[in-house]
């Protein structure tokens, strides 16, 4: 096939690399995008769609048997549902299809070339790209490597038959009588829970002492006690060792115990995903098992970009995109730096978790005297009306000049004040400027405004 | 009989927040409520109730529509209004009863009965007269009359008989769309009512921006509801147990006559200073009946101050907190401040509306150069997930500095998502600087850093 020459070449259609493409093209620069699977990455395909779809399904049908069984608070009689997860894999595939295409016309749009294939680097300026129609190279001024993760998989567990990746748990057409989920991160959590709500009986084996270790214990208390109450065992500082008989076996510090487990999901972590890439040929500089890269995404190889999970933590959608964007207005020879002062992080859970700055210990470690208060959301009006009184917001600010460092939630669904949050932390919000700024009543976002009252130390409803 | 700094009449969100933190400010403070329960209007017949109703109501809409495409099975749920019923009035209680703990806790008075000014500094309650430095008016709004349409509360209502009416009607008529009509119309709705609602101007939900009120309007037809609009109620005649209603359509002038089981008065809310003898002590009315205040809140009398729905500008909670909270601060020697032009309301149908700032209407009125950069929630992945990617959010900036000046959705969770661009027009900022900021995927508010970036280079998912 003719080689093609483009200004930028983009490796990659996840979130990192079709944002990065659409901007590129709508900013003229000549684009081509390769991706060996389906646009959207992933975050669209395996990712964060197909797990909030399976966590919708899996709230509204236990909703929907809380009212069968007690009569229903809300005064709404159902028979008992049944789930037939087959019909609702199939929805959530719609959704991913009509997602697929969506991004595939984005990029036509916007004048990018899509070619499926897999890219393979001969040097730093050419591909090789590998598809059915045979092969075609392609030289490009920059290139950006936007190749993602995949799942890490243990050895005494590999991928296959009864254990499953995030990416198999997602695609299941039958709910699993029993389910461990090997690894108390979010992701291991957010499906864990939807199955349990599905009706599977649920074992999380964690090997750090508590779930969800990167956020303090205050945030993922109500976690951890909704657990409890979905009847999900949580075993902590446990290691999975081999399944058989559908049993997995696991160690404690006391000894080893079989649980039952028809499957066992394992998200222990994400791996970048350089396979078949042919990285050697460039010998970038690494961070760990992840690509270095500096405050314009830039690689260790003139021209040679990486976004997204390539780079490390924090391995997310938005942090992708973002990073897209702005390598996108680079290539259209616009200034750019990387200087975002906080990106959000939410955890799907029941209830959601929102993290966005610096959480009280972070912000001590980073020498700052701090204040910090919450406010529970069973004082507020809106949660009540939504029978959601779990949790509460917190904020983080610098004692001397009430900058705000950090703002911290767990309730349901705290994922839509995550954009506040950032919004405010961007701006060099002080406590003052929170408190003064109307919110509207009813809403959950009052709870903001209490927890900036509440660190001026004048709440008005606790 | 007692000597106080601050007597408040009225414990709505107004009055029991100004003296919440006048207590906190360090001033002796009492109430005088008539009410059986604390919290005005929006506590016990306002938002709360409504906001406990559409909830609950939401939850059978989305059974009934949603739970067979995502593959939830099982008989069509049924409704048990008496129940429904008692979880709103749980929920008003758990409310109210928030407000009383706050009140003991901050030292504040509740003085039982209907208060009057025999003169300034003293209130009269019963045969008691209190004296007091200050006194704060916070006596709210009642549902405005309609001539023709004589209230019954039991098959002519107005929002306050709506909300617990003896069973859900089969044909109901709302004479107003408004908030509270059409908030009240899509409960019923839901419920199975056959809702007619008529209103007096060519467009619902008056002073909203244009095409929010053709899409609500669009999407609550689609939902049953029905309209007529540009049509003057002319009288309203009930029996026991049904009513007629009869409009003049303004374009041929032709009379029309609805049957219904139940019709709402929902055509506004007017101040409500009857039996205070503000006549005697000079205070002075608009035509409106609102009391006229000063900047400080002051009234043309020293030391007699109104906030809230009894004085200009939007009848709304929110509003008339901020109020409260800047009334205390002033009689405390602080300088207390609210920003009018930074006031978001609210509608909770589904799916919810929110605006704050300038409308399409009023910068073009003022002959105001500006862009509206728009995202339709069809291009957000979570909006898709959910079944609510209907909608769509505008954000309206001044064409030269790119500020906002105003923001409409309509979509999902509006009514959070608007808290962003109310801290973002607190802060004076750039559509840029919303765009700018990470927001967390995948959430609805991706929606709204999409319509900034709309604002300039364009958005990337549409
Ligand atoms: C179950 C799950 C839930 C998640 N939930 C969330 C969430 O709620 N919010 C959030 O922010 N993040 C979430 N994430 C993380 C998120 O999916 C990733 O951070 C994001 O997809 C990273 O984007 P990316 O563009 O870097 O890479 P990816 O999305 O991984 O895309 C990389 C693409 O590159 C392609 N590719 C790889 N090598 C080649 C090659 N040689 N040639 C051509 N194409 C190639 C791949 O096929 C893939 O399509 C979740 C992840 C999982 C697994
Ligand atoms: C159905 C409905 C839904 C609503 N939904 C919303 C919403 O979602 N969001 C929103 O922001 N707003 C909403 N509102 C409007 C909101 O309720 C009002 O704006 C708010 O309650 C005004 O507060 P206020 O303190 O001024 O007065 P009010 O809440 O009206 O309180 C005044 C209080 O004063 C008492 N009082 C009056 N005269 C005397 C006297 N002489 N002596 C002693 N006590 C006296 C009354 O009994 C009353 O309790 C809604 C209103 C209704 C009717």
């Amino acid at each position: 096939m003719e080689p093609i020459e483009t200004d930028l070449l983009v490796i990659g259609a996840g979130p990192g690399g079709y944002v990065c493409a659409i901007r590129a093209g709508q900013l003229g620069v000549s684009t081509v995008i390769v991706e060996r699977n389906r646009p959207g990455g992933t975050c669209l395909n395996v990712g964060c769609i197909p797990s909030k779809a399976l966590i919708h399904v899996a709230e509204q049908f236990h909703i929907a048997r809380l009212q069968a069984r007690d009569g229903g608070a809300l005064g709404i009689s159902v028979s008992d549902p049944r789930i037939d997860l087959a019909a609702a894999v199939d929805w959530k595939d719609g959704i991913v299809s009509r997602l697929n295409s969506g991004v595939a016309g984005l990029l036509k749009k916007a004048g990018v070339k899509s070619i499926q294939g897999e890219a393979r680097f001969i040097d730093g300026k050419t591909v090789m790209i590998r598809s059915e129609m045979g092969e075609q190279r392609l030289t490009a001024r920059r290139i950006v490597i936007a190749t993602g993760s995949r799942p890490v998989e243990l050895p005494d567990l590999p991928f296959g038959g009864a254990i499953l990746s995030s990416t198999q748990a997602l695609a299941l057409t039958a709910v699993p009588r029993t389910l461990a989920v090997v690894g108390g991160g979010y992701i291991g959590l957010e499906i864990g829970m939807a199955f349990a709500k599905l009706g599977a009986k649920v074992t999380i084996v964690e090997a750090e002492a508590r779930i969800l270790p990167q956020y303090d214990t205050d945030l993922t208390k109500p976690v951890a006690e909704r657990l409890k109450e979905l009847g999900v065992r949580v075993m902590t500082g446990a290691r999975a060792g081999g399944h058989a008989k559908g049993r997995l076996n696991v160690e404690t510090g006391g000894g080893s115990e079989r649980i039952a487990a028809e499957k066992v999901l394992v998200t222990v972590g994400r791996t970048p995903g350089f396979d078949g890439l042919g990285l050697d040929e460039l010998s970038l500089a690494m961070s760990g098992p992840f690509l270095r890269i500096d405050e314009q995404c830039r690689t260790s190889m003139r021209d040679v970009f990486a976004i997204g999970d390539v780079t490390g933590e924090p391995m997310l959608a938005h942090r992708a995109m973002a990073q897209g964007e702005m390598v996108a207005a680079i290539a259209a020879g616009r200034p750019g730096g990387w200087d975002k002062a906080c990106i959000p992080a939410i955890c799907f859970t029941d209830p959601e978790i929102v993290t966005a700055g610096l959480d009280p210990e972070a912000a001590r470690a980073a020498g700052h005297a701090v204040r910090t208060a919450s406010f529970p959301f069973r004082a507020n009006g809106r949660a009540m009306t939504l029978g959601a009184e779990t949790g509460f917001v917190r904020v983080v600010a610098r004692e001397d000049n009430h900058l705000i460092l950090g703002l911290q939630a767990v309730g349901a669904g705290m994922a839509e004040l995550a954009a506040a949050f950032s919004a405010l932390i961007e701006m060099g919000a002080r406590l003052e400027d929170v408190a003064e700024t109307i919110h509207a009543h009813p809403t959950q976002g009052e709870a903001l405004q209490e927890a900036a009252l509440a660190a001026l130390g004048h709440p008005l409803h606790i | 009989m007692a000597n106080y700094d601050v007597i408040i009449i009225g414990a709505g969100p107004g009055g029991y927040v100004c003296a919440i933190r006048c207590a906190q400010l360090g001033l002796k403070t009492a109430v005088v409520e008539g009410r059986e329960a604390l919290g005005g209007t929006c506590l016990n017949v306002g938002c709360i109730p409504s906001k406990a109703l559409l909830h609950a109501s939401h939850q059978l809409h989305e059974a009934q529509e949603n739970f067979p495409k995502m593959g939830l099975k099982g008989k069509a749920p049924s409704v048990d209004w008496k129940q429904m019923l008692a979880y709103k009035s749980e929920v008003i209680e758990g409310n109210t009863r928030g407000i009383e703990f706050l009140f003991k806790k901050n030292k504040v008075d509740w003085i039982r009965g209907w208060g009057s000014i025999p003169e300034p500094g003293q209130v009269k309650v019963g045969e008691d007269t209190h004296s007091a430095k200050h006194i704060v008016i916070a006596t709210g709004s009642e549902p405005a009359p309609l001539e023709g349409v004589a209230i019954d509360e039991k098959v002519v209502v107005t929002s306050t008989g709506a909300l617990e009416l003896g069973k859900v009607p089969k044909r109901m008529v709302v004479i107003g769309a408004g908030v509270i009509g059409l908030e009240l119309g899509s409960v019923y709705a839901r419920l199975g009512a056959d809702v007619t609602v008529i209103e007096y101007l060519d467009t619902i939900t008056p002073g909203m921006d244009g095409e929010v009120q053709k899409t609500l309007q669009r999407i609550l037809k689609k939902q049953g509801l029905k309209f007529v609009l540009g049509a003057a109620v002319q009288k309203s005649e009930a029996t026991k147990t049904r009513a007629k209603v009869t409009y003049r359509l303004k374009k041929d002038d032709s009379e029309h006559e609805i049957e219904a089981d139940c019709v709402l008065l929902a055509t506004g809310r007017r101040p409500f200073t009857d039996g205070l003898g503000l006549d005697k002590l000079g205070v002075k009315l608009t035509k409106q009946g609102q009391i006229e205040v000063g900047r400080d809140w002051q009234t043309g009398v020293r030391g007699i101050y109104a906030i809230g729905d009894a004085v200009p500008g939007p009848m709304l909670a929110h509003k008339a907190e901020d109020e409260g909270m800047a009334v205390a601060e002033q009689i405390a020697g602080r300088h207390g401040h609210v920003n009018y032009g930074v006031i978001p309301g609210v509608i909770y149908t589904w799916p919810e509306v929110a605006a704050v700032g300038e409308t399409e209407q009023t910068l073009k009125a003022a002959g105001r150069a500006y862009r509206a950069g728009k995202f339709m929630f069809m291009g957000n992945a979570r909006a898709k997930a959910n079944f609510a990617a209907e909608g769509f959010v505008k954000i309206l900036a001044d064409k030269d500095t790119d500020r906002i000046l105003g923001a409409h959705i309509i979509g999902p969770a509006a009514g959070e998502l608007i808290h962003e661009i109310c801290v973002a027009m607190e802060f004076g900022a750039a559509a840029q600087d919303v765009a700018l900021t990470c927001h967390a995927h995948p959430t609805y508010s991706e929606a709204v850093r999409e319509a900034a970036l709309a604002c300039s280079d364009g958005a990337i998912h549409s």
